[in-house]
């Protein structure tokens, strides 16, 4: 019970926060994102500015994360409404007893990806071989780098690996201390280049046989069941949302930057979302309007999970305890 | 005074701590029962104890690069720490222009600065040990500058009388009065140091207890979290003890550690 009183306290001093909004009577919502605010996130100020939640009567609050666990575990608690956030990640700390469940994937051709500056040349994984590559150990991509490793012939042995955390992985390419860094093709990539002003080369996971679904929309399993109509209504207005984004890439941006003028740099924040919504289609379901997730593909990267990601094949159950589809428009 | 032997064991100065730990442990797993917390927000003591067991040789293995790192952020600490305080302890001129500026640098978030040290000297024990040294260096000025200043100045007097030289007067009164504060700052210090090293392991390092922390979290396995947080305090009271220990031997005589020897007694 301590949680949920925590949980009503941490809610009310919301609300006195927000007092004035919640006066029109509409759904006080708060998305907490995976991460501070990067192009990934456009769509979700493009519909926030279009008025597309505020049609649903939602009020959205879009707060910037910490990463995606402490997202998935504040979903959990009841501290935040939605949750942007891994949804791999979301399975582990699904698996491990948290009530939570993944109502719309977002990227489902995974973006991660091992990239370094474009003139080291490093094109191929053969390349890698002799490098320095940098990681964030206990992070998600550092735990599916192994069976990329796998896929494409390599060992550890092949290449030296410097850990820390997410700074300090660009921090070292920048430098040159390490020649490459495992990332997103749409956020590491454009700060670096942000950053340097030199061209970065990713080379994609998913080009490697390595696919796994990544950011999505998550929500408490209780909240779900008490509020399938304001579930239904949001994911109406962020489907909207995603749509548009992919279409009109530099208005999502333009948004974006608006409500939060450091979170990017115009011309590669355009270029990261348009990346970003080349994700957006499955591979088996391509298609499907955004969010809606392919069962096959959710089936794989649970098995991915069990295999590499340190989720207990006992406690995996199935593909479809983690997501479904059911709300989405 | 005789008091029966299992008075006299509960009431020993190594049994109450543990005593209190063992209260406090109940606490916390009766609080778990009770509030129904679950495993992914609190884990229970004893999946911390049981994943304490079975993960001991590596919690060990990565316990050694966090101690070093902590000792030579520690030594460091003294080395700068001690002569710059005497420095400010015996000059007006240098306090008035060093000592704000140390008060200053130490209001500087390490956390903030804590990735520079890895650009800087890389992914080695050196930007741990920088990062244990700024955080345990300035508890050793402050408490040494107070205590070569809160010299009795009597003494100090009766010294110069007597002609004394002025590093006799220095090995004779102020260094055995300023030590009691010397080893006071030494304690703050060592502990804050364990701090540091794990901050610079946060940031950016292939092994140490932080490193394995950072592991632990991103697989929501927080009984091994809370183990490793055991065996960093771990650290941190052994190396306390050890300064203890110094300090006992050092300064036998004075207040502190006279009552408690008459305590245990």
């Amino acid at each position: 019970m301590s949680v949920k009183r925590f949980t009503c306290i941490a809610a009310a001093l919301l609300a006195l926060c927000a007092g004035p909004a919640m006066a029109q009577g509409k759904d006080k919502v708060v998305l907490l994102l995976n991460w501070y605010v990067y192009s990934e996130h456009a769509p979700f100020f493009l519909g926030k500015a279009r008025g597309y939640f505020e049609k649903e009567g939602i009020d959205l609050d879009i707060q910037e994360g910490r990463g995606s666990g402490v997202t998935v575990q504040a979903v959990a608690a009841g501290t935040a409404d939605f949750g942007y956030a891994d949804v791999a990640t979301m399975i582990k700390a699904a698996s491990k007893g948290a009530p939570v469940i993944a109502v719309g994937v977002a990227l489902q051709t995974s973006p991660m990806s091992v990239m370094g500056f474009a003139d080291k040349n490093i094109r191929k994984p053969a390349d890698i071989r002799g490098k320095t590559v940098a990681v964030t150990p206990g992070d998600s991509m550092s735990q599916i780098w192994p069976l990329f490793l796998k896929k494409t012939g390599l060992k550890e042995s092949d290449f030296k690996t410097v850990s820390g955390d997410a700074q300090t992985k660009l921090n070292a390419v920048m430098t040159g201390q390490a020649d490459l860094l495992l990332g997103y093709v749409m956020d590491q990539a454009i700060k670096l280049q942000d950053a340097t002003h030199r061209k970065v080369y990713p080379i994609r996971f998913a080009d490697y046989g390595v696919n796994m679904v990544s950011s999505g929309i998550i929500v408490q399993k209780d909240y779900l069941k008490s509020k399938p109509d304001l579930v239904r209504r949001f994911l109406r207005a962020a489907t909207r949302s995603l749509e548009d984004a992919a279409k009109h890439p530099d208005e999502a941006v333009d948004a974006m930057l608006a409500a939060k003028p450091k979170s990017g740099v115009k011309d590669t924040a355009v270029i990261g979302m348009k990346n970003t919504a080349t994700l957006y289609k499955g591979p088996d379901n391509p298609g499907d309007r955004p969010l809606r997730v392919g069962a096959k593909n959710m089936d794989e990267t649970l098995a991915l999970l069990v295999e590499y990601g340190g989720l207990d094949k006992a406690s995996a159950g199935k593909a479809t305890d983690y997501y479904t589809n059911a709300y989405l428009p | 005074m005789h008091r029966p032997l299992w008075q006299r064991i509960l009431l020993s100065a190594w049994v109450r701590p543990v005593l209190l730990v063992i209260v406090l442990l109940a606490v916390w797993d009766l609080t778990i029962r009770v509030f129904r917390i679950p495993p992914y927000l609190i884990p229970s003591p004893w999946s911390v104890v049981q994943q304490l067991v079975a993960e001991w040789p590596r919690l060990l293995k990565e316990a050694i690069p966090t101690t070093y790192a902590t000792l030579g952020g520690f030594a460091l600490s003294i080395a700068f720490g001690i002569p710059m305080a005497l420095v400010i302890a015996y000059s007006r001129t240098v306090e008035s222009f060093v000592y704000p500026l140390l008060v200053f640098s130490q209001s500087v978030p390490k956390i903030a600065i804590a990735p520079l040290f890895v650009v800087w000297f890389g992914f080695g024990i050196i930007p741990k040990v920088i990062a244990a040294f700024m955080l345990g260096f300035f508890p050793i000025v402050v408490s040494t500058v107070m205590g070569f200043k809160s010299v009795d100045p009597d003494m100090l007097d009766l010294a110069r009388s007597m002609k004394a030289s002025r590093l006799a007067t220095f090995m004779r009164i102020s260094l055995p009065q300023a030590l009691p504060s010397i080893f006071a700052g030494l304690k703050v210090s060592i502990t804050l140091a364990v701090v540091g090293a794990v901050v610079g392991e946060f940031v950016g390092s292939n092994s140490g207890i932080g490193y394995l922390l950072q592991i632990a979290n991103g697989n929501f396995d927080l009984p091994l979290m809370f183990a490793a947080l055991t065996v960093l305090s771990a650290i941190g009271v052994l190396l306390f003890v050890a300064i203890d220990v110094v300090e006992r031997l050092l300064i036998p005589w004075h207040a502190s550690q006279r009552l408690d020897v008459m305590a245990t007694a």
